[in-house]
């Protein structure tokens, strides 16, 4: 009934209500992933989130367009709503309506092996939306030249490099008009000199208003673009705000020490200007929801890393065992997304 | 290297082909010739109470008789000779059956049937007998002779033999010469079996690694996530496939394929009348055999395909189901597009193994390879020969498809070559 003509929400800024997540839990089997998030994103609102590996981030990611089934909780986007952990014909169709309202892209891209870059964009709005070929080749061609990649719409997978595949992914999800954007770590696989032109093109979808949500830690895009920046842990949203606070003022202890723990040694003065490579001793490790205790009192003068013990509190499953390291991504100063940046600087 | 052996190889089934081609017409005159034990009835004019013929062929046109035995064939109106009624005699001796019988079989080597042939009967000269019935009171009866479509006492019978006729040498060129046609037809029955068994046998293997792999979760995991009766009822149906799929790869992958086409080919008429349905059905040969072939290599290249289907990275899935594609479009636009290249080496390679494998349907009668040179051995005595050329056949068409095959996957592997090649410029 209101299901399909829902009354939108708005903010106190007149933007609309894109996504409302409520008591999102889930189970893989007996193992706790996530446990009860609720999320709020309006349109336009870029969110990254932060975390440890095995915090979920992914996994949070992935039920918002049910690749992981959630265990229970609600789920709305762009006006379709889903009670998780039912079952039948009306569920089916409205994860349906969720999965073409979003745009879904992957750290390891998944582009068709077997088509070329325009038939993967193509693929979605012929099969799925009913759209004409011609019509829909056209627009494909459009969202190709988009990212950058005129010249190479009729190239297989296999042709292209990480960087270029990763922008056909994105302009694959793009095809389907999605109202959201979901980023599961774009930029993890491809080799640093790659990553800005994925950035950039994720800057540039930003700019034009799309509403996202990224899982990254490009800590310089996420400065950048980023209108909230959420940390996650054991299952948890820990923190969230504005870029500024999270990264200049983290309140949660867990935070600041995943912070510490990401900042390479290379780069102690950027650390300092964030003010969190003080710290030297390890911070004990508070349990359950954000404590929000201040405890940069017990900084330390010494840009040490810790050496890296799992994530505070987070069991570490069968999921996560794989890539049980926190990937070391340098924070660099330079501004991001101005073309050309010299290599090695485009990552930020 | 490679490119020399593989025309050699197509030359060879050029040359086969073209032969087994022009060979069809004069097949049927071979087969002709090639029933090992020939036979003759002889029709009576309505009325004539006994009717009589011999085998050999009283003609005389075959003269080079190396059989063991003599047939003659009794046509009582219908009705086997009774020893209580009628006494048959041959050359005055009388030949003492137990039962009723219409063919009595006059053996050289079974002097009490014949207490006067009690040496090889067809050493080189002339021969002649007379077959003769009589009554119980000794009265002679009519005999009819198709020779001159008269009636009478006796029916005389010669022949010119020119001697025992053997296979001649282990390895006879002159036998493979003779019954090469004739084999060569029997070639492509194999080729057409083979051909419609692999395609057959892929269908089933599609439609069972679907069954296979349609499993999801077990009934407990989903008894524990939704708690749902009409759930559990739907998933008890939707297992349905799975079941099915498993009870097939399971018992075709464990009985013997000689097995399953005996079976089939017996079984199958056995059912049909068991439903009352016409008992005078009898299964094609040809078709019983293609059904246990497809069927048997259909339920291991289900295992081939499943493989290939979780070969493909989970990640396509994904992807596919991200961009709103259906579960069944995301298998037949994604998923079974990228493990079709990856199980064809494996096809390629049961295609070879089932060339070979038909060779058991010769058990049921299809007239394949084997089949045709087994009897071209038994009519031609020289069993060895006519099964060498079988195998050279068999060698050939294994060649030819496996030049092919290898072709198919080098060209795939350039294919992939090339793309890089053309990636990185």
């Amino acid at each position: 009934m209101a299901k399909s003509t829902p009354t939108p929400v708005y903010d106190d800024q007149g933007r609309e209500l894109i996504v409302k997540v409520e008591n999102l839990q889930k189970y893989f089997g007996r193992n706790h992933v996530l446990k009860g998030i609720d999320l709020e994103v309006f349109k336009g609102e870029v969110v990254v989130l932060i975390g440890p590996s095995g915090s979920g981030k992914s996994t949070f990611l992935r039920c918002l367009n049910f690749l992981e089934d959630p265990t229970t909780g609600e789920i709305g986007i762009g006006g379709v709503h889903v009670t998780c952990g039912s079952h039948g014909g009306t569920f089916k169709k409205d994860v349906h309506q969720i999965r073409m309202k979003c745009g879904m892209v992957f750290q390891e891209f998944n582009l068709f092996p077997h088509m070329d870059a325009t038939e993967n964009v193509t693929e979605g709005p012929i099969l799925v939306k009913g759209e004409k070929k011609a019509a829909a080749i056209e627009k494909a061609h459009e969202l190709l030249r988009k990212v950058g990649l005129g010249e190479r719409m009729d190239f297989f997978p296999s042709q292209l490099s990480g960087g270029q595949k990763q922008r056909v992914a994105i302009a694959r999800a793009m095809a389907m008009d999605p109202v959201l954007m979901l980023f599961d770590e774009p930029t993890s696989a491809l080799d640093p000199e790659l990553i800005g032109e994925v950035l950039k093109v994720m800057k540039d979808l930003a700019s034009q208003g799309m509403t996202m949500i990224v899982v990254s830690h490009e800590m310089g895009f996420s400065r950048d673009v980023a209108d909230r920046v959420v940390y996650m842990d054991d299952g948890y949203f820990i923190e969230q705000g504005p870029p500024s606070e999270v990264f200049f003022h983290p309140k949660d202890d867990r935070t600041k020490r995943f912070l510490r723990h990401i900042l390479p040694e290379k780069e102690p003065e950027h650390a300092k200007e964030l003010g969190i490579l003080e710290v030297d001793q390890e911070l004990p490790a508070p349990d359950g929801p954000p404590a929000g205790s201040d405890a940069s009192d017990d900084l330390a003068p010494d840009g040490r890393r810790v050496p890296l013990q799992g994530p505070a509190g987070a069991a570490l499953n069968e999921d996560n065992l794989a890539d049980t390291a926190i990937p070391e991504v340098p924070l660099s100063n330079g501004p991001m997304g101005e073309t050309p940046l010299p290599p090695g600087d485009e990552r930020l | 290297m490679h490119r020399r052996a593989g025309f050699a190889s197509i030359g060879l089934f050029a040359a086969l082909l073209a032969l087994v081609l022009t060979a069809l017409a004069p097949v049927a005159l071979a087969s002709g010739e090639a029933s090992p034990s020939p036979s003759a009835s002889f029709q009576a004019p309505q009325g004539t109470p006994v009717v009589l013929g011999v085998i050999p062929d009283p003609s005389g046109a075959r003269t080079k008789w190396s059989g063991d035995q003599i047939n003659i064939n009794l046509n009582l109106n219908g009705a086997d000779l009774d020893p209580a009624a009628s006494i048959l005699t041959v050359d005055g001796e009388e030949i003492v059956l137990s039962t009723p019988a219409s063919m009595i079989e006059l053996s050289p080597g079974n002097p009490t049937l014949l207490m006067k042939w009690n040496e090889p009967v067809f050493a080189e000269g002339d021969f002649m007998f007379d077959v003769a019935l009589f009554d119980t009171n000794g009265q002679p009866l009519q005999v009819y002779d198709e020779r001159d479509g008269k009636t009478a006492d006796t029916y005389s019978w010669e022949f010119k033999s020119e001697g025992e006729a053997t296979g001649g040498s282990l390895i006879n060129t002159e036998v493979m010469r003779k019954w090469f046609w004739y084999i060569a037809a029997g070639a492509i029955v194999t080729v057409e079996l083979t051909v419609i068994s692999i395609v057959l046998a892929c269908i089933f293997a599609l439609l069972g690694s679907l069954g296979r792999l349609s499993k999801k979760m077990t009934f407990k995991q989903a008894w524990d996530r939704y708690q749902s009766k009409e759930y559990m009822f739907r998933m008890v149906l939707g297992r349905i496939p799975y079941w099915v799929a498993t009870f097939y790869t399971s018992l075709f992958r464990g009985t013997p394929l000689l097995l399953q086409i005996i079976v089939i080919y017996q079984g199958v008429p056995e059912f049909i009348k068991a439903f009352g349905l016409p008992d005078t059905y009898n299964p094609p040969a040809f078709w019983s055999g293609v059904a246990a072939l497809s069927l048997n290599y259909g339920a291991y290249l289900t295992e081939v395909f499943r493989a290939g289907i979780q070969a493909v990275p989970k990640g396509q899935n994904e992807a596919a189901w991200a961009i709103g594609l259906s579960g069944w479009q995301t298998q037949r636009r994604v998923v079974l597009p990228q493990a079709f290249k990856i199980v064809i080496p494996a096809v390629g390679n049961d295609f070879i193994a089932l060339i070979k494998d038909t060779s058991l349907v010769s058990v049921i009668t299809v007239e394949e390879l084997l089949r045709r040179a087994q009897l071209a051995g038994a009519s031609s005595l020289n069993n060895f020969s006519t099964l060498l050329v079988a195998a050279a056949f068999y060698w050939a068409l294994t060649i030819f498809f496996s030049f092919w095959q290898a072709k198919l996957e080098t060209r795939m592997a350039r294919d992939k070559a090339r793309e890089k090649e053309k990636g990185k410029k």
